[in-house]
């Protein structure tokens, strides 16, 4: 028995020698990245398809050798859309499971109070790739936090600036959420087609609450006021209700509609009629490069649907952040920071670079005019205008006016 | 501003009642009969608009039979609720109404999550009502009208089967003298049993044909129970007639709200509430201390 009991002791032996003489990611932990973000709630297909991409390409990143030798190891939690559920997640991620970066969240609200309460006091690296609010970047901003995604200023702004070379269109009537990002994303475009057009006129707004489910009234009483276009940045559910609802009083036939038209919404509203003006983020079907094919069939074959816009966007996020830690050779904090720092990235978008004022990366947004196709089971858009983010990115001085504001 | 618009503006409002009395009618109802203030009331609702969905996109049977078979199921859920728990608090303090009911809206929530995902759903509207009636200029789709039109028969349903049947004239007295008609030998239980049917019946209704009207989706049912409440305090609890009076009123005053006062829209249901409360805490047709249906 003893004798029988030695080559299994040898070997052992051995393969403890062995895995001490290989180099690289058998010993090294992984680095670890805490995706929290609104994956119930409100807004849950945005948040899964977000976390589905990322998920995607931690797989995909593992399976090339992970990055710098190391694994990525993803811890995912639900802010359930709301503030405290995701500063407490987002916390505990940082504390005790002790992530090295954080990406999300999905609501703006949530992302900016993770950022201000989270990140910056354990600076702690965080993404964002939906939460979108301008403010985060701008008078709260804080050195731990980078933005992947257009704004809700500059997709208003890129919005208006197709909508003003309607040269018919004199007349806006505008529909959107009563909270930040409705109120924000109507403002910019407001502010936006004056600017370009002084003889447009705004003859009314309206401010649904979230939830709303009846939009009815709303669209009697703009159809009343005759507008020659409406205005509206509902999304999901409320542009789905706003749609159906809108048809029997042959809404589109009688003003011009300005719309989100991301493909999450859409694939709610089948009803969703052509020759809508509509901008979005940056769809599968918004560039036609061989790198968004192959993330698109990729994540089409493993999740069995599109990838929308916010896949897209966290899938970027996750490749860019992998490109600075390679960069800067560690993972560690300071240096990443230093090397996302006017660091340009070759996204699914097109080449970005974070702007070191605001860490504002400047990403493009997707204009252009809704039709069918029979290859996909909800609109898309044709005719796309790529409007770059250098046109619609708040320049340096205004970024610092608003700065110098918000400290009065 | 013509005369049209102002129409146009009232037959939105009058749409938004019918929803709103829909889903009203049924929490007023229970709560008259068995008190009992049923919070997975909109849950049940939204089970009723996800089964919708089921039956006509997945299963492709026929709109009609849809909406019909929908309210059944949920009708039977509510009976099986009604057996299993919530006849265990009838005449227990509201905070554990509050709390057993709560947590079926928590429950029925995730087992809708596991069904059916986070995704919006879709139901489209049957071919007969997908257009609108033209009255000169003014427009109005049929598929209110259908809804109104539904209203006015549960409304219409709920008093001849209280004032006209033999069981709903008992359950009628069972409100009024629950120890007499124990003693005559009548089935409380049962009573009771069949009052919960019939009013989440009306529920699972109203999400059915709700579900055409939007997009269906997890927690569409915070959003309209608390207009529900608010609806069925100001028409006064247990009071149909008050109901239906309430979610017109409610209806209307959003619809020309948004016109001409849009800040305060919003929050007028709950101004409304509030004067009620104040001027008439039992509403505006209800009874002081509940008393008859």
């Amino acid at each position: 028995m003893i004798r029988s009991g030695w080559p299994a002791a040898l070997s052992i032996v051995l393969l403890l020698f062995v895995s001490m003489a290989t180099p690289g990611a058998a010993q090294q932990p992984p680095i670890k990245i805490g995706v929290v973000g609104g994956l119930s709630g409100a807004a849950a297909s945005i948040g899964q398809a977000w976390a589905d991409a990322i998920k995607m390409g931690a797989d995909e990143i593992n399976a090339g050798g992970g990055i710098l030798g190391r694994k990525v190891a993803l811890s995912i939690r639900d802010t359930e859309f709301k503030v405290d559920v995701g500063v407490r997640e987002a916390k505990d991620l940082v504390l005790r499971e002790k992530v090295n970066f954080l990406f999300g969240a999905i609501s703006s609200g949530v992302s900016l109070a993770i950022s201000t309460s989270v990140s910056k006091e354990n600076k702690i690296i965080q993404i964002t790739a939906v939460g979108n609010t301008h403010r985060q970047t701008v008078e709260l901003f804080q050195r731990y936090f980078f933005q992947v995604v257009p704004n809700t200023f500059m997709e208003g702004r890129a919005a208006a600036s197709v909508a003003a070379k309607q040269q018919a269109w004199k007349t806006y009537y505008t529909i959107g959420y009563d909270y930040e990002f409705g109120r924000m994303q109507a403002g910019a475009f407001v502010e936006t087609v004056k600017k370009l057009r002084p003889d447009v006129k705004i003859i009314g707004q309206h401010w649904p609450p979230v939830g709303e489910t009846d939009y009815t009234p709303y669209i009697t009483s703009m159809l009343a006021a005759k507008p020659d276009v409406v205005y509206s940045n509902l999304f999901e559910a409320g542009l789905a209700g706003f749609v159906k609802q809108a048809l029997p009083y042959g809404f589109f036939q009688k003003v011009k509609f300005v719309s989100l038209a991301d493909v999450s919404s859409m694939m709610a509203v089948p009803e969703m009629p052509e020759g809508v003006l509509g901008y979005t983020r940056g769809e599968f079907y918004c560039e036609n490069t061989p790198e968004m094919k192959k993330f698109t069939d990729a994540f089409h074959q493993r999740y069995k649907y599109y990838p929308v816009s916010y896949a897209v966007m966290g899938y970027d996020s996750l490749f860019m952040l992998k490109k600075a830690i390679e960069k800067a050779g560690t993972i560690e904090t300071e240096a990443v920071v230093k090397v996302l720092e006017g660091f340009s990235y070759d996204s699914l978008r097109g080449k970005f670079t974070i702007r070191p004022l605001d860490h504002q990366a400047d990403v493009p947004e997707y204009v252009g005019w809704t039709v069918k196709d029979p290859k996909y089971p909800f609109v898309i858009l044709k005719d796309i205008v790529k409007v770059p983010g250098s046109q619609i990115i708040f320049t340096e001085d205004e970024v610092k006016q608003m700065r110098a504001a918000a400290k009065k | 501003m013509t005369a049209a618009d102002v129409l146009g503006q009232f037959l939105s409002g009058l749409a938004r009642a019918g929803v709103l009395f829909l889903i009203a009618a049924g929490l007023s109802f229970i709560f008259g009969v068995v008190k009992i203030v049923n919070f997975a009331h909109g849950a049940l609702y939204m089970v009723g608009a996800f089964l919708t969905y089921s039956f006509t996109v997945t299963l492709k049977l026929p709109f009609w039979w849809s909406i019909v078979l929908a309210a059944v199921c949920v009708a039977v859920i509510g009976i099986l609720l009604e057996i299993l728990l919530f006849r265990r608090v009838y005449g227990r303090p509201v905070a554990d109404q509050l709390l057993l009911t709560f947590a079926m809206v928590l429950i029925i929530h995730d087992v809708m999550r596991l069904a059916y995902g986070s995704n919006l759903r879709s139901v489209p509207r049957p071919p007969l009502l997908a257009g609108a009636v033209f009255l000169g200029d003014v427009i109005f789709p049929s598929y209110y009208i259908f809804i109104v039109l539904t209203g006015l028969a549960v409304l219409g349903g709920f008093w001849a089967f209280l004032h006209r049947t033999r069981l709903g004239k008992t359950i009628r007295a069972a409100v009024g003298n629950r120890e007499m008609v124990a003693c005559l030998g009548k089935p409380l239980p049962w009573l009771f049993t069949t009052a919960f049917a019939a009013g989440v019946f009306v529920d699972g209704l109203a999400g059915a044909i709700g579900a055409p009207l939007g997009g269906i989706r997890l927690g569409m049912d915070f959003d309209i129970i608390i207009l529900a409440f608010a609806t069925v305090i100001v028409g006064g609890f247990g009071s149909l007639p008050g109901t239906a009076l309430a979610a017109f009123i409610i209806g209307e005053a959003y619809a020309f709200g948004i016109w001409f006062v849009p800040t305060i829209a919003l929050s007028l249901p709950f101004i409304i509430m509030a004067a009620v409360l104040i001027a008439r805490p039992w509403g505006l047709l209800g009874r002081a201390g509940g008393g008859e249906l």
